[in-house]
């Protein structure tokens, strides 16, 4: 049976993050482990019902923040939340799960599989004593503290009456930074976070690039900020607490150290990875060529055609040239999600995968 | 006086010939009828007695037994009212003695006289060709149906005193001047049937592939599923499938007759069932309307839907206990029903056509319309087991016609054409599985795959790509082959080609989609 270890409000396993925001929950019963000090963790928020759109984001957000180190906090809902937690555990990274009820609790039940992945991959967080049900009073409080252990808060998509709004209200409280994955006008689905983008939040435009800004800029910032922090405390502490003192200040060395040690990890693996990256794109776009230069005319047509949204297949046939339209399009569609270069996403509707 | 006639009595969609016998002896007055009757052949006495009397027969105050033979089986419904008083008459000396030999009859008799019409007079008539019998005497209103039989003279009668003339004049001549007999142009009625006005694929705008999937359906004999918003089409293309399927051949469509008319419900005058039968009960049918059954089992609708088209609308609406009840017959293509009163077998070979929404509000995955939540979505395609959806071959998804789609209806084809193409795949079909059991690519079973399906090399290599990169299971994959061959034979081909199998892997159904 796992332990479900509780961290009081003093104890010394508190997140330091949690300990500055309003209404910091006083106790925290943990499966697993908490998100690891010094380390930049990012929350990925939005809809439960999202649309293809939103799942693809989610994914693609997950496995980049996963695959660079960063972690996932999210709220385990179905949609969004699961999805890029699930993603960044796929991509190697840890995730960490706030719930709404007690960690012993599997909510909602469908995500049972991240849960028992979570477990060991990260941790399952709750305010709510375990044994505690999933009420639906206990959700917005969560929120609060999914975006309070969170350096960067990531919307992905969000109606405009939302619980996903109601956290990033508390994350601009908390003083975290917003980034938002625009939308199109059309979609419900995209109306709250391009509202938040006109209100003047961070807009994410693609998820690798949103990590490397991270990872170069943000990294150094949160370490600072981490510093500061740790400076006003040094010189607000009376004599009899030096002892504490020395142990925080042991404690911000190594977690400087751990914020250089990861900044150069990162560095490292960023070359690493940018070599791979590199040598893997050279390879993937030989790959690509290869794979798109020896497709038929036709074929290339079709695949023009097609786009990240899912279309029907009467929505792809009207943009097909006259020479494509006498043999059934779904021959076309069908080689292309062979190939790997398109995805069927129901029966009658298709999009392109990112080449 | 002893006398005996023919009668037939029905069982499943057959019959037998049933013995009536009559006796009049001196005794207390009385009607006695044994033979393990049903009540509504116990009725017959009433019935009989009352008519006899008001056509101006005085019965005599004698002891009448009836007896129906074989005695052992259980008899059902009115049709024996005639034999009876032919019998009745015969014992009493009314008619001359063997004056009914060789003849069978049937009948329900009103107060009047007048004779009714009977259930199943297609199947005893066939009976009692087979059973040697030269003659037969039904309710007019059932003449044409059993005239449809060759080598048996069949005779229609309106009341039971053109019958007693009938078997007391003289001459032959004379005979059939009161009861002549019944004819019926068959090969008019298939002409009529192929001429004939119906529903025209012409009249559906736009949707393409949901037009191509019913045909690829029809042409060898497929299950289709439809799953698109309300108003998408779904029942209007159903509604259409008979008339691509090829016309019924005779056989076939004595085998449809039979069951209509075992249902009773064969249209007054009616010869023959000639269009291809369309059933699509309500979603509220219970499990004994739709497999056949009740405690004196009848067929049901999907018995009634034999070599036709059972089109279920709303799929998830159904009793989840009806639709898993209908496993058994889709795969063994009859029904066997059981009950305290009998055993009985009908056919149930249809094509299943199946209809439903995407989800509770029929509109998702259109986010901007439908708020339907996931697990409302998962639910809703979850009442659908996935038993069924294993027998349904093809799925397509249908979605709302735009201007353009409604367009387009000025040159969309017509059934006549697409006929054509299905009879010539069917053809095929024909000449492939010849000797082997087989009729259609739909009914190639897993072991038999290989043998029909037959890939060259670059086809191989094209089903494990796709295997590997759809994570088709082994079911799926045996379905992709299956509809890949009907393709093929649309299009002519002797050899599945590569393109047949990518056409047949995109209407591969599959719930995965919707989780």
């Amino acid at each position: 049976m796992e332990q479900i270890i509780q961290y009081k409000k003093e104890d010394p396993g508190y997140p330091e993050r949690l300990k500055n925001i309003s209404g910091a929950p006083k106790k925290l019963y943990v499966l697993g482990s908490l998100p690891e000090e010094g380390r930049l963790s990012v929350a990925v928020i939005g809809a439960r019902d999202c649309s293809e759109y939103g799942k693809y984001v989610a994914k693609e957000l997950g496995t980049a923040l996963g695959g660079s180190g960063i972690s996932v906090i999210s709220g385990m809902a179905r949609g969004i939340d699961g999805i890029s937690q699930e993603a960044a555990l796929d991509a190697g990274g840890s995730s960490y799960a706030v719930l709404g009820c007690g960690v012993d609790i599997c909510y909602p039940e469908a995500n049972r599989q991240l849960y028992e992945r979570l477990k060991s991959g990260g941790g399952i967080i709750s305010e709510y004593p375990p044994g505690a049900p999933a009420l639906a009073c206990h959700f917005p409080p969560r929120n609060r503290i999914v975006s309070g252990l969170a350096d960067v808060v990531v919307v992905i998509e969000a109606r405009i009456k939302s619980g996903t709004l109601i956290t990033v209200d508390m994350a601009l409280e908390q003083g975290r930074e917003v980034y938002v994955v625009p939308g199109r006008l059309t979609d419900r689905l995209s109306d709250g976070c391009n509202r938040l983008i006109k209100q003047g939040a961070g807009i994410l435009l693609s998820p690798e690039d949103f990590v490397r800004e991270l990872l170069e800029g943000e990294v150094g910032k949160a370490a600072r900020n981490l510093a500061g922090k740790f400076r006003k405390e040094e010189a607000g502490l009376a004599g009899e607490k030096r002892k504490e003192v020395a142990r925080n200040l042991a404690g911000e060395t190594r977690r400087k150290e751990a914020a250089r040690n990861l900044a150069g990890e990162t560095r490292k693996k960023e070359a690493a990875k940018s070599m791979t990256g590199e040598s893997g794109k050279e390879a993937g776009n030989l790959a690509g060529g290869r794979q798109r230069g020896a497709l038929s005319p036709e074929l290339a047509a079709v695949l023009e055609a097609l786009d990240f949204m899912p279309q029907t297949l009467e929505q792809i046939r009207v943009q097909l040239p006259e020479e494509c339209q006498d043999k059934p399009i779904t021959t076309y569609l069908m080689r292309l999600c062979m190939e790997g270069l398109a995805v069927q996403v129901s029966p009658g509707r298709f999009c392109c995968v990112k080449g | 006086m002893y006398s005996a006639v023919y009668s037939g009595a029905l069982c499943g969609v057959s019959a037998y010939l049933v013995s009536v016998e009559v006796d009049i002896a001196r005794g207390l007055p009385g009607f006695g009828m044994v033979g393990s009757l049903g009540c509504e052949v116990r009725e017959s006495r009433e019935r009989v007695m009352v008519a006899l009397k008001n056509v101006g027969i005085d019965m005599p105050p004698c002891r009448i037994t009836v007896n129906l033979s074989p005695a052992d089986v259980r008899k059902e419904g009115t049709a024996f009212d005639l034999p009876i008083a032919i019998g009745v008459l015969e014992a009493m000396g009314i008619l001359p003695s063997g004056a009914g030999e060789g003849i069978l009859f049937l009948g329900e008799l009103g107060l009047d006289g007048e004779l009714k019409r009977a259930r199943g007079v297609l199947p005893v008539v066939r009976a009692a060709e087979a059973g040697g019998v030269r003659q037969c005497i039904v309710p007019k209103a059932n003449a044409k149906e059993g005239a449809v039989i060759p080598g048996i003279a069949v005779r229609g009668a309106e009341n039971i005193c053109q019958i007693m003339e009938f078997l007391t004049v003289g001459s032959a001549e004379e005979a059939d001047a009161v009861l002549p007999v019944q004819t019926v142009d068959i090969g008019a009625l298939f002409e009529e049937e192929v001429s004939g006005e119906r529903l025209d694929f012409g009249d559906v705008s736009g949707q393409r592939e949901a037009r191509r999937a019913a045909e690829i359906a029809a042409a060898g004999f497929h299950n289709l599923l439809m799953v698109g918003p309300p108003g998408a089409g779904k029942s209007m293309i159903a509604k259409r499938i008979p008339g691509i399927l090829p016309a019924l051949s005779l056989e076939e469509s004595l085998e449809v007759t039979s069951v209509v008319s075992v249902a009773g419900l064969m249209k007054e005058g009616e010869a023959l069932v000639t269009q291809r039968p369309f059933r699509s009960p309500h979603h509220t049918i219970s499990q004994a309307a739709l497999i056949g059954g009740s405690s004196y089992p009848r067929p049901g609708i999907i018995s009634l839907a034999h070599r036709g088209v059972l089109f279920l609308d709303e799929l998830p609406e159904f009793q989840r206990i009806v639709l898993d009840a209908l496993r058994q017959p889709i795969e063994e293509r009859l029904v066997n029903i059981s009950r305290v009163n009998g055993n009985v077998t009908y056919p149930s070979d249809f094509m299943l056509v199946c209809a439903m929404n995407p989800c509770p509000c029929g509109y998702y995955p259109d986010r901007n319309r439908c708020r339907c939540s996931e697990a409302q979505v998962r639910r809703y395609m979850g009442k659908v087991s996935g038993p069924i959806l294993d027998r349904i071959d093809l799925c397509v998804e249908l979605h709302p016609v735009d201007i353009a789609g409604l367009k387009e209806k000025a040159g969309a084809e017509g059934s006549a054409s697409i006929r054509e193409r299905v009879m010539r795949a069917r053809e095929r079909q024909k000449d492939r599985f010849e000797g082997s059991g087989y009729r259609f690519n739909g009914d190639i079973e897993a072991s038999c795959i290989d043998r029909y399906c037959v890939l060259g090399k670059e086809e191989q290599d094209c089903m494990e790509q796709l295997y590997h990169s759809l994570k088709l299971s082994a079911r799926a994959y045996h379905r992709i082959l299956k509809v890949a061959r009907t393709i093929a034979d649309l299009a002519g081909e002797d050899c599945i080609g590569t393109e047949h199998l990518l056409e047949a892997a995109c209407y591969r159904p599959s719930l995965e989609y919707w989780e």
